[in-house]
């Protein structure tokens, strides 16, 4: 019975959805809209759940005083603050509610979010060593690409003294490059990168002369819009199809683990 | 004779006397009025009206300044009222003839009314009335009352013409091209699983998920925990459950060893199933006792606000290996470098293209897209799910011809008009 009756709900929900996507008539779209209420109303049932572990857990670790036991307190001060200025003085636009989340959890947020640059950094520097083929290829896409999202791309394609100048600066780099690249990797790696890195702006001038003058945030948009939307694409096929078969499964009641059993 | 007769009653000799008030004062009234159903209405709430002018002049004083479409219903019956009631909508007055819209001009002799109540509601009634002003007097509505506020004004009435009912649509045949390949794909499907009961079917390795018993492995050995974070979407999205078979078989192998996962929740809902998952693994494998329902815990469901609680822990507990499994946002990077720099093992999987060369160049394996899916059948081997990763493999050797087809057929089509921009077309989704 514990287990039958979620299927059986299950089967009937995924059906009518199913079925609902080929009918425009009124009575499917107001209970296709009907099953989304409810769905938001058991997701805010849900939230008691949510709250009283969060309670729970973080009043274990303060009681039992693990380590780091005081970020528990914070957060729970926190909570309780947080539920007592709403519930006392609403969550209006210019109540005190507001006025923590604006001043506080959002500027928290926001630098959260804002680690992602720093982190986009240390993942290119990672990832875009030319090792191997391959690697090579990417890393001399990513090269264009950057290049095509900033106003030096196109001013080195369009300028040729800016490409000079371009040459110039990834001479230098290549230069103050060159030593470490030749500790770490040996020194005939060390050429091939500073070759390869001084090739990028010549191979930037040839590609923009093909091109009959197409700036290279042009090439960009090719990049982008072409060969990367093709294998986007082909992931997206294969996703669209697991889905599909993850979603029989569910429906017909192969798959249990969203029940909590497998 | 119950009350809503009566009522009936009253309203029929009052719109008689009206009519009659209105032929008294010699005023032509439109005929011809016939009501239809939309034919552009898909959902069933829309009726198109058309009548023919008054064919007599207007009076002298008067001028026929547009018409006034005039609707009432059926009092809806108790199982129409109980069904509107467990909806809760809004149970319409019985009988009541209400301007349901004004047509300005006299050019004009036809027009739809939208919003009605459809099947299973009761039926419709509409009248149409001339509406004659004083010669110079302006047409003025007041919109919100939905009435005619110019002084002075006269209506000549057509008799009520119903019941009526709008129809709609059971069936939308724009997706016909979804429907059929659903079916195909579906016949596949059930085709794979008859052969896959004959024979055993070859899966290709996975190395991100031969990789998982390694990183089991691992933890075990250096005495540290296993991080699991199953993303960031609710129980009801697909790479939320396909996370949670990675789960099974993950707590199923880490349980003998009494190897703790820790999984941060960011939806209380997945921390119930999760907790569940665990918990019968862990009864499965034999070692109820192991199990820590306090490793698995609501945390918040604010996106940066959970990145922040699952980076502390990583860099608290140094995790040995680290699984992120579902759906994926912007943390996705922040969650994998930070991983990466407290040491663990990283295995991700998602179906978030945006987010796969964030997890490609941060973790040490990563699922692309469909191997999420493939997963569960990969671990537990079942014949059932094998087959199902069979036909997915057909499903997209057919797509992949049918691009090629495709590809040759929209080439033609540039220079033959006909048959084959219509074939085109047919593969649009609408």
């Amino acid at each position: 019975m514990r287990v039958h009756v979620p299927i059986a709900i299950c089967f009937l929900a995924g059906l009518f959805m199913l079925v609902q996507f080929f009918v425009p008539h009124h009575l499917g779209v107001v209970y296709y809209e009907e099953l989304q209420a409810w769905t938001r109303i058991v997701i805010a049932f849900t939230m008691v759940l949510g709250i009283s572990s969060l309670i729970r857990t973080h009043w274990e670790k303060i009681r039992r005083r693990r380590q780091d036991w005081g970020y528990s307190v914070v957060t729970l001060v926190s909570f309780i603050a947080m539920v007592t200025i709403g519930a006392a003085r609403g969550s209006e636009k210019g109540s005190p509610f507001m006025w923590a989340f604006d001043s506080v959890f959002n500027p928290l947020d926001a630098t959260m979010f804002s680690l992602l640059a720093f982190f986009m950094a240390s993942a290119a520097y990672r990832t875009f060593r030319a090792r191997t083929p391959e690697a090579t290829v990417l890393l001399l896409t990513a090269v264009i690409v950057m290049l095509g999202r900033v106003p030096l791309g196109d001013m080195m394609v369009q300028h040729g003294a800016y490409g000079i100048w371009a040459g110039l600066l990834f001479l230098c780099i290549a230069w103050a490059a060159f030593p470490w690249c030749a500790a770490r990797f040996g020194r005939g790696t060390a050429w091939a990168l500073g070759v390869a890195l001084m090739l990028v702006p010549v191979a930037l001038l040839v590609v923009s002369a093909h091109l009959r003058g197409m700036p290279i945030s042009g090439a960009t948009e090719w990049i982008m819009n072409t060969p990367a939307v093709g294998a986007k694409r082909g992931i997206l096929f294969g996703v669209a199809l697991g889905s599909i078969a993850t979603s029989l499964r569910i429906i017909f009641g192969i798959e249990r683990s969203h029940l909590g059993g497998h | 004779m119950t009350m809503m007769r009566k009522a009936r009653l009253v309203i029929g000799i009052f719109a008689a006397l009206a009519t009659a008030q209105s032929w008294a004062a010699g005023l032509p009234a439109p005929t011809g009025l016939s009501v239809t159903p939309d034919p552009e209405d898909d959902e069933g709430t829309a009726l198109i009206l058309k009548w023919t002018a008054p064919e007599s002049p207007p009076p002298a004083g008067f001028t026929l300044a547009g018409y006034a479409v005039e609707h009432r219903q059926d009092a809806p019956t108790p199982a129409v009222r109980l069904y509107e009631k467990l909806l809760g909508q809004k149970v319409p007055d019985p009988a009541k003839t209400e301007v349901a819209k004004f047509v300005k001009g006299t050019d004009k002799t036809e027009t739809n009314v939208k919003n009605l109540d459809p099947w299973p509601s009761p039926m419709h009634y509409f009248s149409v009335s001339a509406v004659y002003l004083p010669e110079g007097a302006a047409w003025e509505v007041d919109e919100k009352a939905n009435k005619l506020t110019t002084k002075g004004e006269q209506e000549a009435a057509t008799p009520e013409v119903g019941p009526v009912q709008p129809v709609g649509k059971w069936y939308n045949p724009d997706r016909t091209n979804v429907a059929a390949t659903a079916a195909i794909y579906t016949i596949v499907v059930i085709l794979a699983l008859i052969f896959a009961r004959r024979r055993d079917m070859y899966i290709r390795p996975i190395a991100g998920l031969q990789a998982v018993d390694d990183a089991i492995g691992r933890a075990t050995e250096m005495g540290k925990p296993l991080l699991f974070v199953s993303g960031l979407t609710g129980i009801g999205d697909v790479p939320t459950i396909a996370a949670m078979l990675i789960l099974g078989h993950l707590a199923r192998r880490a349980a003998p060893y009494e190897t703790p996962i820790l999984a941060p929740c960011n939806d209380p809902m997945v921390m119930s199933v999760t907790r569940e998952i665990v918990r019968e693994s862990y009864t499965e494998a034999g070692r109820p006792d192991a199990y820590q329902p306090e490793n698995i815990y609501f945390v918040t469901d604010s996106q940066f606000g959970y990145v922040a609680a699952v980076d502390g822990l990583m860099l608290r507990e140094k995790p040995a290996a680290n699984f992120y499994m579902g759906y994926f946002f912007a943390e996705s990077l922040i969650l994998a470098e930070t991983g990466n720099e407290a040491g663990a093992i990283q295995i991700a999987g998602t179906d978030a293209d945006t987010q796969l060369p964030f997890f490609i160049t941060s973790c040490d394996y990563t699922l692309m897209g469909e191997e999420l899916y493939a997963a569960g059948a990969y671990l537990s081997r079942d014949p059932v799910l094998l087959a199902q990763l069979k036909g997915q493999d057909i499903g997209k050797a057919i797509i992949g011809l049918m691009l090629i087809v495709s590809t040759a057929i929209a080439s033609i089509a540039i220079f033959h008009s006909g048959v084959v921009p219509r074939f085109v077309e047919w593969f649009n989704t609408k």
